[in-house]
């Protein structure tokens, strides 16, 4: 096992780490454990006021352009609340009728409930993370409005990658759907990250410097304090070479 | 490989007699009859049920009709798992043709992906090709391909093209002489007993002596309480290169089942 992948033990220890970081900034993180098994998963939930850039969503749905800009994406959203069985595709025709003219209206912000999972991946050897949200009335979201609540300037960069990478995927361990940011390329963000640390004879936790590369996508911050003022010795030992 | 033929030939080309039928609930303007049709082992459901859909859509009218959804016995069935998983998984037991409800309202989001079109298809086929590969080969193989080549490949089992899918996934059951096999093993065992929906672990092709590691090696160290049953029954003394070249589904898993109640 090369310094640069994360086995399942070092990414417990990491995951430790973090727990015990952030209890003490009470910070939300909890450990899952699966029934009748060793393995589990690192849990938050977070309320989040998302805003809703129109114009990808235009963009996206390739929709043609529609003289009447009233709706904004709030009040869709709760339309479609009512319509809770609806597909995606037969929502888009919906939308396009009627509340889909908020394409064309200013951004508009409302509250998500947000559950972020933090999974181990053996075929990757690294850390993904899973996620899910709903409105505050229960409804999940689609898979179109998560991409819509990325922030732009991220959304541009993963769209244009050739592999899309919020998919809808099924959680390894609950067998629900879940949203995932694919980890294909994780070993790439991540060897320079490692090699630095290596070099200047840095600690690093690799799961937690890979979350505050990912997390901000779908809107999870990692505060900078878990990186400064916290336990450094506890944070040492994660950085033992294997 | 090539006097393996036959053998990848009678996977790929597994049939599943089935009867759809309309779900009860579903408002019609008149009685919808069943439709039967042989489903290819190896594909995914929503990809082979295009007449399904349009079967039924004739006694439907447009408004009565959101995304399609399969069921068995009161279990939604997962599209993204190849349909002689499902079959394994949940009616090996019973009769042929083996029966499945068709349901186009109260989509069971809590259960089930959503698949609005073919390309969320190829998506997920793509993505476990790739996840297997990164098992197989550390990626190598696949991020050499280029894109017509992982093409070709969905091609292949989108239109059900046997040569023209092997003619490529050969590649990514290829490994170097000296090396003796797989970095590891891309397997599922799928279980029936549980809410987690598979297991899946690093297990290399051999022991740590050289020995090549088989079947029921897998098994006991995975699962040494249960009693295991595989969906294609092979013997448990087949030596890994040989069982998964074979009979893995083209998203190049080896698919187990393991029944909980004890079946056999």
């Amino acid at each position: 096992m090369s310094w640069f992948e994360l086995n399942e033990e070092k990414f417990h220890h990491c995951c430790q780490l973090i727990l015990q970081q952030s209890e003490q900034l009470s910070d939300g993180w909890i450990w899952e454990v699966v029934q009748g098994s060793k393995e589990g998963y690192l849990r938050k939930t977070a309320l989040r006021s998302v805003t809703i850039d129109s114009k990808s969503v235009q963009k996206q749905k390739g929709s043609s352009l529609d003289p009447e800009p009233h709706t904004s994406y709030h009040s869709s959203v709760e339309q479609q609340g009512q319509e809770d069985e609806q597909p995606d595709c037969i929502k888009d025709d919906i939308d396009d009728e009627d509340a889909g003219i908020c394409m064309m209206t200013a951004n508009s912000s409302q509250v998500l409930q947000f559950e972020y999972h933090i999974l181990y991946s053996c075929s990757y050897s690294s850390p993904v993370l899973y996620f899910r949200a709903f409105t505050l009335e229960g409804r999940s979201l689609t898979l179109e409005e998560v991409w819509n609540s990325v922030h732009p300037n991220f959304r541009l960069c993963l769209q244009n990658s050739p592999l899309d990478t919020i998919t809808q995927q099924e959680h390894p361990l609950l067998g629900q759907p879940f949203f995932v940011l694919h980890p294909c390329r994780t070993k790439d963000f991540m060897r320079p990250v490692l090699q630095a640390a290596q070099d200047q004879h840095r600690p690093v936790n690799y799961v937690l410097s890979w979350l505050s590369v990912v997390g901000p996508v779908v809107g999870l911050d990692v505060p900078l304090k878990y990186s400064t003022q916290l336990h450094p010795a506890a944070s040492l030992s994660s950085t033992e070479p294997d | 490989m090539a006097d393996d033929k036959d053998v990848l030939r009678d996977v790929w080309f597994g049939r599943i007699p089935t009867c759809f039928t309309l779900n009860q609930d579903e408002v019609t303007e008149r009685e919808a009859e069943p439709y039967y049709l042989l489903l290819p082992r190896v594909s995914y459901l929503t990809l082979v049920t295009d007449k399904v859909k349009k079967h039924f859509l004739k006694v439907m009218r447009a408004e009565d009709v959101e995304e399609m959804w399969f069921e068995y016995e009161g279990t939604p069935l997962k599209w993204h798992y190849p349909i002689g998983v499902l079959f394994d998984l949940h009616a090996s037991n019973n009769v042929l043709p083996w029966s499945i409800t068709v349901h186009f309202k109260n989509f069971p989001e809590h259960d089930l992906l959503h698949c609005p079109s073919n390309s969320v298809i190829e998506a997920h086929f793509m993505s476990s090709i790739k996840e297997a590969d990164a098992l197989k080969h550390k990626s190598q193989v696949v991020n050499d391909m280029q894109k017509k080549d992982h093409k070709q490949l969905w091609m292949g089992l989108q239109n059900d093209k046997f040569d023209q899918f092997w003619a490529m996934n050969r590649k990514l059951m290829e490994y170097p002489t000296e090396e003796g096999g797989f970095r590891y093993i891309p397997f599922r065992i799928y279980q029936t007993m549980s809410d987690r929906p598979f297991i899946q672990k690093l297990f290399r092709p051999t022991s740590p002596e050289g020995n090549a590691h088989t079947l029921g090696d897998l098994l006991k160290e995975m699962y040494p309480d249960a009693l295991t049953n595989d969906g294609k029954s092979p013997h448990k003394g087949t030596r890994w290169v040989n069982t998964l070249r074979h009979s893995s589904y083209p998203t190049a898993y080896l698919s187990v089942i393991s029944f909980g109640d004890g079946r056999k």
